[in-house]
């Protein structure tokens, strides 16, 4: 029935897609230590984190040389995803016909809706591909991480950087914030987890650890009191943040965590993996209560819950998102109209008036909107950004601030400009979005210097002990000096 | 929210069944739970007040500020303030918003209970030793401490010299042992040295009406969540659950008032004496810990029966609480002052592991569908799929969980230290090297010494703690 069934392509992708993610890792541990240069770093790292691929780790190093090559994994991929694509072009909406979707008319009562995103502002600063972007819960600010190893923090509102958090030691894969938005916990290919202070940039000196692989997911419960992380060790580990103690260990997957979430009330918490499943579990028991699994098995990514907590939404590699009845256990909407084979890709919902929307990244370098009841693409954001949109986070205010982050080091806002954008657009420092660019630049390139300097520090401190205290007392604090009387 | 998903069999299940875990940091001596449930407090013999996070069984804040034993404690609605009253003959009320005192009051006896008005966190009534029970009002900083009557309401009927003399000498020699609020917090019911249960007026600090309930002390009372029920603890080895008259009547005429005895729990073979009793969430339950025993018992008030007798950790248990909706007992070791945990163990149901199993309890007849075995295309079966996800659905909209408090306007969320010190002595075990561990000496600990040296602990400690402010 699914496609995923003939047993000719499924063992062995499984099991050489394992072999090859451990012995790569041994390789570079014996040759090369995993901190040895930032050269070493750069080498490998835009094909990690986040981005990179679960199926692919080697051609992770592969793609180094020639883009085109498709090894034999990539190879089934194709061919699986071929057929899904000629069974989306006859059923719904393809790529092309997406603005003017075929799907039966809406109920009459449903006033269709309208989204009109208009980018704001480019925020340049990471020196590789930006895995996670994530608006703080009370609104005010983004924190993004990058491949690079650092997150940065910005205003929401202006743009500015604010602060640079500099201490993992690889990749940084995911980002969460504490619900009174003064904490970013941040998960790395290092392995561990820590925890920062927005106002200070520094680090909380203990780190989470415990986990034998990359951290690839993290969620705060809404206390507070709570973190929970998926890895590529398989396992979703519940820690009590106050005593950064393991509190329980989730014997979740077989295959390498993608994505977990907590809901509302922190009473359940689901996570995904590549072995194609979503769990959702007790917080309380560490029981799972519910497994989801769609026919096709494909391999899920990224999994968050609806605002009021009724449905799970899912993302896949088979270019789908999918929304979940957790309770009952069977789809309630699918989303289709980016494509998402290969990098574990992050959306969010989004409300506009009483209407929700889901929004996601793609991996030709759009964002793609989505009606949540219709299903139908309200709004393609065409070349987003340069290569693939990695993630992209909503802001949890009423008007739903936009931020996406992208394989290409930027993050970019974006804003909804409510009917006759053009009329309004010159409004609060909103531009059109080709004059957006222009008036950014002048934004970025102090940023860029950042950058920079960044660059200097880290050459400086990435082979000693790297103290992000020192390196941020010559420059990172003249920077921001003013910022922190906000504080 | 995960309520839709837990075993039915699992939420039928209304009182705890065997012991899970327990909780330690110093020697706890009471215990109490938040309305909400998500934390609970205890007190150390050190003075020391913790606060547990229930969730993560870790400590969540400490309240350093009372020299001696901590005696009582109580919450506030919202679960933002603590009242805490201790062997130093002072009552602390506890802002947990940034763990300050906001108020302490100082009394001229040592104190039973204190217990926080319902609906005002600055009021509050305390039982005092040897001395008449205050209702103390803290809303400016210099408290208004105002004295109740323990001394019953006598009939006018009996009226004779010769017995109201006699009353009179009786009742002067009468103290209040245990005070509680009622759920409105207009009323106070206390009980007596000499078995007295009094309901007393607030507004006009007068006792409405009075009931000779048994003959020993009082040790204890608690009332229901509802409010309409009492139990009460004495000490003549019966523990009595009393329905309360509704107070708040308009028409309410004390004389009237008729308070029976609903139930009495005892235990007949054995006589044992009861240690400290408490309600459960719904008040169907009532749970006692034992004197000079190991066991908890659970009575349920149906019918009046006892349904369990919790085994544990081989020790006696002072103050014993439930959870205030969950199956979850926890009561305090008199020993080891470590907190110990009744709940369920729920068990891991396989069909969730695997959507495409069932849990059947006989073996069913499988009887194949007319088309399960039919072949479709594959864009056919795509084209089903997405032609069936017609269903409108609301991801916005939060519905109320059935069962859960309402939230309120603003609720008061207690900030999570991440920066805690909890370096003094959490753990009976210290590493001293690489996977070595030893038992802490109790000389590093004041914290495990026994009852008898608490007093030079708790000597120990003031010189600390004053140096620590």
């Amino acid at each position: 029935m699914s496609d995923f069934d003939s047993p000719a392509d499924t063992p062995q992708p499984s099991g050489h897609r394992r072999s090859t993610k451990r012995s790569r890792y041994d390789d570079s541990e014996a040759s090369t230590p995993r901190d040895s240069s930032p050269d070493e770093l750069a080498d490998h790292q835009p094909y990690r984190s986040r981005l990179s691929t679960r199926r692919d780790s080697g051609p992770r190093r592969r793609a180094h040389s020639s883009d085109g090559s498709v090894d034999e994994l990539d190879h089934t991929y194709h061919e699986r995803n071929r057929d899904r694509n000629r069974d989306r072009s006859s059923s719904s909406s393809t790529r092309d016909s997406s603005h003017s979707s075929p799907r039966p008319p809406s109920p009459p009562t449903y006033r269709p809706l309208k989204l009109n995103y208009q980018l704001k502002f480019i925020l340049k600063g990471h020196r590789k591909g930006v895995a996670q972007v994530r608006f703080s819960p009370d609104g005010r600010w983004i924190a993004s991480c990058s491949a690079d190893g650092t997150i940065k923090i910005w205003d929401a509102a202006t743009g500015k950087h604010m602060r640079t958090l500099e201490g993992h030691l690889a990749g940084v894969s995911t980002i969460a914030w504490s619900p009174d938005s003064n904490t970013i916990a941040s998960g790395s290919d290092d392995k561990t987890i820590r925890l920062w202070h927005r106002t200070t940039g520094k680090a909380y000196p203990a780190t989470l650890a415990g986990h034998h692989n990359y951290v690839y997911s993290l969620a705060f419960s809404p206390k507070g009191n709570m973190l929970v992380s998926g890895s590529y060790d398989e396992a979703v580990f519940l820690w009590d943040l106050r005593a950064r103690r393991l509190m329980r260990s989730l014997p979740a997957h077989s295959d390498p965590v993608g994505g977990v979430d907590f809901i509302r009330d922190g009473t359940l918490v689901c996570s995904c993996s590549t072995d194609g499943l979503t769990r959702v579990w007790d917080t309380a028991t560490g029981q799972c209560l519910r497994t989801l699994v769609h026919e096709d098995n494909a391999p899920v990514t990224t999994v968050r819950f609806s605002p009021n907590g009724r449905y799970i939404l899912a993302f896949t590699l088979d270019s789908c998102v999918r929304l979940w009845d957790y309770v009952s256990g069977t789809v309630k909407k699918t989303y289709q109209g980016h494509v998402n084979k290969k990098y574990s890709l992050g959306g969010a919902f989004g409300v506009s008036g009483s209407d929700g929307f889901i929004v996601s990244g793609s991996e030709d370098g759009d964002i793609v909107f989505w009606d949540v009841r219709t299903k139908d693409v309200v709004q393609r954001a065409e070349k987003a950004h340069e290569g693939v949109v990695c993630w992209v986070d909503t802001s949890p205010g009423s008007d739903a601030t936009v931020v996406s982050g992208g394989l290409d080091g930027t993050v970019k806002i974006w804003v909804n400009i409510p009917e006759g954008g053009e009329v309004v657009d010159g409004m609060n420092g909103v531009k059109l979005e080709q004059d957006g660019v222009d008036a950014d630049m002048v934004d970025v390139k102090i940023e860029d210097r950042d950058g920079y300097d960044d660059t200097l520090r880290d050459d400086a401190s990435m082979d000693g002990r790297r103290s992000p205290n020192r390196g941020r007392g010559r420059n990172g604090n003249s920077r921001s000096h003013d910022r922190m009387d906000e504080d | 929210m995960n309520l839709s998903l837990v075993d039915p069999f699992v939420l039928a299940q209304d009182y705890p069944e065997s012991t899970t875990g327990s909780l330690r940091s110093g020697h706890a001596t009471c215990v109490r739970f938040n309305r909400k449930g998500d934390f609970l407090a205890a007190g150390r013999v050190d003075g020391t007040v913790v606060i547990f996070d229930v969730e993560t069984n870790g400590v969540a804040r400490k309240l350093k500020g009372h020299t001696r034993q901590v005696q009582s404690l109580s919450w506030s609605r919202d679960g933002r303030y603590l009242l805490t009253a201790s062997q130093d003959w002072k009552c602390n009320i506890w802002d947990l918003s940034d763990g300050s005192i906001v108020r302490s009051v100082r009394f001229e006896a040592p104190i039973y209970i204190g217990e926080l008005h319902p609906w005002n966190h600055f009021k509050f009534v305390v039982a005092l030793f040897d001395d008449q029970p205050l209702f103390v009002d803290a809303t400016n900083r210099e408290a208004i401490k105002m004295t109740l009557p323990s001394a019953p309401k006598r009939t006018r009927y009996d009226e004779d010299e010769a017995t109201t003399d006699k009353q009179a000498a009786q009742d002067a020699k009468q103290n209040t042992t245990v005070v509680v609020f009622t759920a409105s917090g207009e009323h106070v019911i206390s009980g007596t040295s000499k078995g007295w249960l009094n309901i007393i007026e607030l507004s006009t600090r007068t006792t409405i009406y009075s009931t000779k309930i048994c003959s020993g002390v009082v040790i204890y009372l608690r009332v229901t969540s509802s409010g309409r029920d009492v139990v009460l603890n004495a000490s003549d080895r019966i523990i009595r659950t009393i329905q309360l008259p509704n107070l708040t009547a308009a028409d309410l005429d004390p004389d009237t008032i008729d308070m029976e005895v609903e139930h009495k729990f005892q235990d007949v073979v054995n006589r044992l004496s009861w240690n400290h009793v408490c309600f459960s969430s719904t008040g169907e339950y009532v749970t006692a810990s034992t004197y000079n025993n190991h066991d908890i018992y659970i009575w349920e008030r149906n019918h009046g029966s006892l349904v369990k007798i919790l085994e544990g950790p081989k020790e006696e248990h002072g103050v014993v609480e439930w959870h205030p909706h969950r199956p979850l007992i926890a009561a305090c070791g008199l020993e080891t002052g470590r907190i110990h945990i009744w709940s369920i163990i729920p068990q891991q149901r396989w069909s969730a592991l695997a959507p495409d199993f069932v849990e059947v309890e006989e073996n069913v007849e499988y009887i194949e569908h007319e088309d399960e075995f039919d072949i479709h295309p594959q864009e056919e079966i795509h084209k089903r799929r997405l032609d069936l996800e017609d269903e409108d659905i609301d991801v916005l909209t939060i519905e109320p969980v059935k069962g859960s408090i309402i939230e309120e306007e603003n609720p008061f969320r207690m900030p999570v230290q991440l920066d805690l010190n909890d370096s003094d002595g959490e753990e009976e075990f210290i590493a001293i090297g690489r996977g070595e561990m030893r038992r802490k000496s109790p000389t590093d600990g004041r914290d495990y010494t026994l009852e008898g040296d608490a007093v030079a602990s708790g000597d120990d400690r003031k010189s600390k703690t004053k140096k620590r402010r």
